[in-house]
């Protein structure tokens, strides 16, 4: 065990902004705090390496009160990454890191063979030894992170503390973080704990995911078992958007009210066909779609009304009657050009009844596909070659 | 790509490569002027006399013993020195406070030695008192700077924030200039035209019990800011970072503030605030070296305060002779172009 808090409350001056924190940190674990902004994920960071005085409640690290350890000790066992930007000067990538080897050198001693190894072996280790002679200042975001992380490495901790490692990063470098910061775990046993923004990255790739909220810890556990649905939910309090842990992302609601759209899609066909129509503020329903679909997965989690069928089922007599009368109620039809198969050959009919009650279809299959499908009624289809043409299609009709 | 020892050797030997050059170079430049200070000036003295003097011969006339000896000498040192210190003072500092444009006054120290000389050149004169030793001047400039000194330190490890410590130095500063300006409103023009004078500072008249104050006082100081060196490069990171690192932050801030105060103070109470070597130098020299490591732009900035200050003392001797300038003349006009200079082409920060 490397990190345990003991009843711990932390806060600035009087006022506290969580309370009754109690959690072990094993070696080489990835743990990450997940919570609203301002809910103290930072506070409690801060507050573990000292730079916070707690409230109440112990830290321990190595089963010793760390407000009992001096700067130095701190310092060997213990590495930050804060989420600040840092101006560096005239310093180079390899200058910074090397003010990861202080703590374990004297006032004026020259760096060591064996420190400047460390320096290169950490900054190999995070993929930047490429940048070691330019200055910090010159380097894109990524880079600059991945050199300060470098300088965590380089002080030889046990415990690595990152406040928002991945918040100014694009995709590629946020990846590239957590990888790395995995690696570490594994390859070094070194203990990473880290404030995350990103639900889907932490799922991927944390051991521990410690959930803060109000001023509480809401739950702590692996990622797979506490990120559930209605958790994460109600952590974010999002009111307009679901995560949907299959997926490790979140979806945006559809809107709830008037008659809709109904998309008759499948096998991923109407995933993007929902998040259009959401991002244009329709009401969907769609079916059928069978459990084991992935558009059913993110229908759900749109909130779509939908109409699903059992896995590895044939489509019921049930479930199309009432995806017909909900077809017979919506404005217009979206085809999303799914493919076609022995299951599903009620969504052909629903499309063909929709076909023979003049409603509107628009359809992003090809003419050929559709002909033979839908025989000669293919013609009454309103084809679009892209989703551009399909949602300036939906506009135009609802305009009218 | 990644990096290896050889690579990484040859990066830092070329890098020492530098750094010794810059060094070298600086210290040419301080032998120089300081050569310069001494031989040139309104009396003209011949070059052969000059070094007899200075290897401790007789000259071929006893007054140019006496000039060089009594004036030039010591004044050439103490501007050497007094540039020195005002480089290290405001490198400390600009990094302490990460903030290129602070110097070593920032704190207030010559305000507060400003106010205490007018209190005793201005205020002399409803005392009864009609002359006024340039020795009691400097004690007065001294008790100033470390009154101030004293009123910064005792906040300087309680205020959480040194932005906070910075801006109770500002308003130290101009509550100190504001009682001078008090005092000047009722003073005799004459002694405010002293006054006037002094706050521009001046190298001249320097005396060799002067020069071998300052010469300890800066040596003890600037030794004592080089074992700073290597916090000092942690606190570029921020606070918190160097805090991470092991540094005692309260210890070091108290540290800081002494040192840059200290070799502020001494100069000032022997030349009056001199402006812009403090805030000038580091620059230069971090530009000249390109690094913000502490460990080669301390020695560096004491190199290159002695040699500029120097330069400009000897302008402000021979540009107009036999009128002097105001040192603070001098070093503003070259100064001011070159910070802007360093700062406009985007490269120096701290």
């Amino acid at each position: 065990m490397i990190l345990r808090t003991d009843k711990l409350t932390v806060g600035y001056g009087k006022r506290s902004v969580v309370s009754d924190i109690n959690v072990m940190l094993m070696k080489g674990q990835f743990v990450c705090l997940l919570g609203p902004n301002g809910s103290g994920k930072s506070t409690i960071l801060k507050t573990i390496v000292r730079m916070l005085s707690p409230l109440g409640g112990e830290v321990y690290l190595n089963d010793r009160k760390v407000v009992q350890m001096s700067n130095q000790e701190m310092a060997k066992t213990t590495a930050v990454v804060l989420t600040e930007p840092v101006s560096a000067g005239l310093l180079t990538a390899y200058d910074i890191v090397m003010l990861g080897r202080q703590p374990h050198s004297g006032l004026i001693s020259k760096a060591t063979i064996k420190d400047r190894e460390i320096v290169i072996d950490s900054l190999n280790m995070v993929n930047a030894g490429n940048v070691a002679q330019r200055y910090f200042s010159e380097l894109s975001d990524g880079e600059k992170q991945k050199t300060l992380l470098a300088r965590a490495l380089a002080q030889e901790p046990q415990l690595i503390v990152l406040d928002e490692p991945t918040s100014h990063l694009d995709a590629k470098h946020r990846i590239e973080v957590m990888l790395i910061l995995r690696q570490l775990t594994r390859e070094k046993g070194v203990t990473v704990i880290a404030s995350l923004h990103d639900i889907d990255l932490a799922v991927k790739a944390c051991d521990v995911a410690i959930l803060i909220k109000d001023g509480y810890v809401l739950a702590c556990g692996m990622p797979e078992d506490v990120l559930q649905e209605e958790m994460v939910t109600q952590l974010y309090g999002m009111g307009n958007a679901n995560f949907n842990r299959h997926l490790g992302g979140i979806e945006l609601k559809s809107k709830q009210t008037g008659a809709g759209i109904f998309v008759v899609a499948g096998a991923g066909t109407g995933s993007s066909v929902y998040r259009i129509l959401i991002k244009h503020g329709y009401t969907i329903t769609t079916g059928i779609l069978p459990e084991n679909d992935i558009d059913y997965q993110i229908a759900e989690s749109v909130e779509a009304a939908t109409i699903k069928s059992q896995a590895y089922e044939n489509m019921s007599h049930d479930s199309y009657l009432t995806a017909l009368k909900l077809l017979g109620s919506s404005r217009q039809v979206i085809d999303a050009g799914f493919p076609v198969g022995a299951t599903n050959q009620p969504n052909i009919e629903l499309l063909k009844n929709a076909l023979k009650s003049n409603k509107l279809v628009h359809s992003l299959r090809n003419r050929e596909q559709s002909e033979r499908l839908f025989g000669t009624s293919s013609n009454k289809f309103l084809y679009s070659h892209d989703f551009f043409e399909l949602i300036s299609a939906v506009k135009k009709a609802e305009q009218t | 790509m990644a990096m290896n020892t050889v690579t990484t050797e040859v990066f830092l030997a070329r890098r020492w490569k530098r750094y010794t050059s810059v060094l070298l170079l600086f210290s040419v430049g301080v032998c120089l002027f300081l050569v310069l200070n001494i031989v040139l000036g309104s009396v003209t003295i011949p070059l052969g006399d000059t070094f007899k003097v200075i290897f401790g011969n007789t000259a071929s006339d006893e007054a140019y013993s006496s000039i060089i000896q009594d004036i030039r000498l010591p004044r050439a040192l103490g501007a050497l020195l007094g540039g020195a210190a005002l480089a290290v003072s405001g490198l400390l500092l600009q990094v302490f406070f990460r903030n290129p444009i602070v110097g070593p006054f920032v704190l207030g120290i010559s305000s507060g030695a400003s106010f205490t000389v007018a209190l005793v050149l201005l205020g002399s004169y409803l005392a009864g008192m009609t002359a006024v030793s340039s020795l009691t001047l400097s004690l007065a400039a001294l008790i100033g700077a470390l009154l101030v000194m004293g009123v910064v330190l005792a906040v300087a490890s309680k205020v959480r924030d040194i932005i906070t410590l910075l801006v109770i130095g500002l308003m130290t500063g101009y509550v100190a200039s504001a009682a001078s300006s008090f005092l000047v409103a009722f003073a005799q023009s004459e002694n405010v035209y002293r006054f006037v004078i002094w706050t521009m500072g001046s190298f001249s008249g320097f005396r060799w019990d002067e020069v071998l104050i300052l010469a300890i006082a800066c040596l003890v100081l600037m030794a004592f800011s080089y074992l700073l060196a290597k916090p000092l490069n942690a606190f570029i990171l921020g606070e918190d970072y160097a805090h991470s690192m092991g540094v005692n932050v309260k210890r070091f801030r108290y540290l800081i503030v002494f040192i840059s105060c200290a070799l502020a103070a001494v100069v000032t109470a022997f030349a009056g605030p001199v402006a812009f070597i403090g805030l000038a130098v580091p620059h230069f020299a971090r530009l000249s070296l390109g690094t913000s490591d502490n460990r080669v732009l301390i020695p560096a900035s004491i190199l290159g305060g002695a040699m500029i200050c120097s330069l400009c003392d000897l302008l402000a001797r021979m540009l107009f002779a036999p009128v002097e300038l105001p040192v603070s003349a001098t070093t503003a006009i070259f100064g001011a172009p070159m910070v802007i200079f360093f700062l406009v082409k985007g490269k120096t920060t701290i």
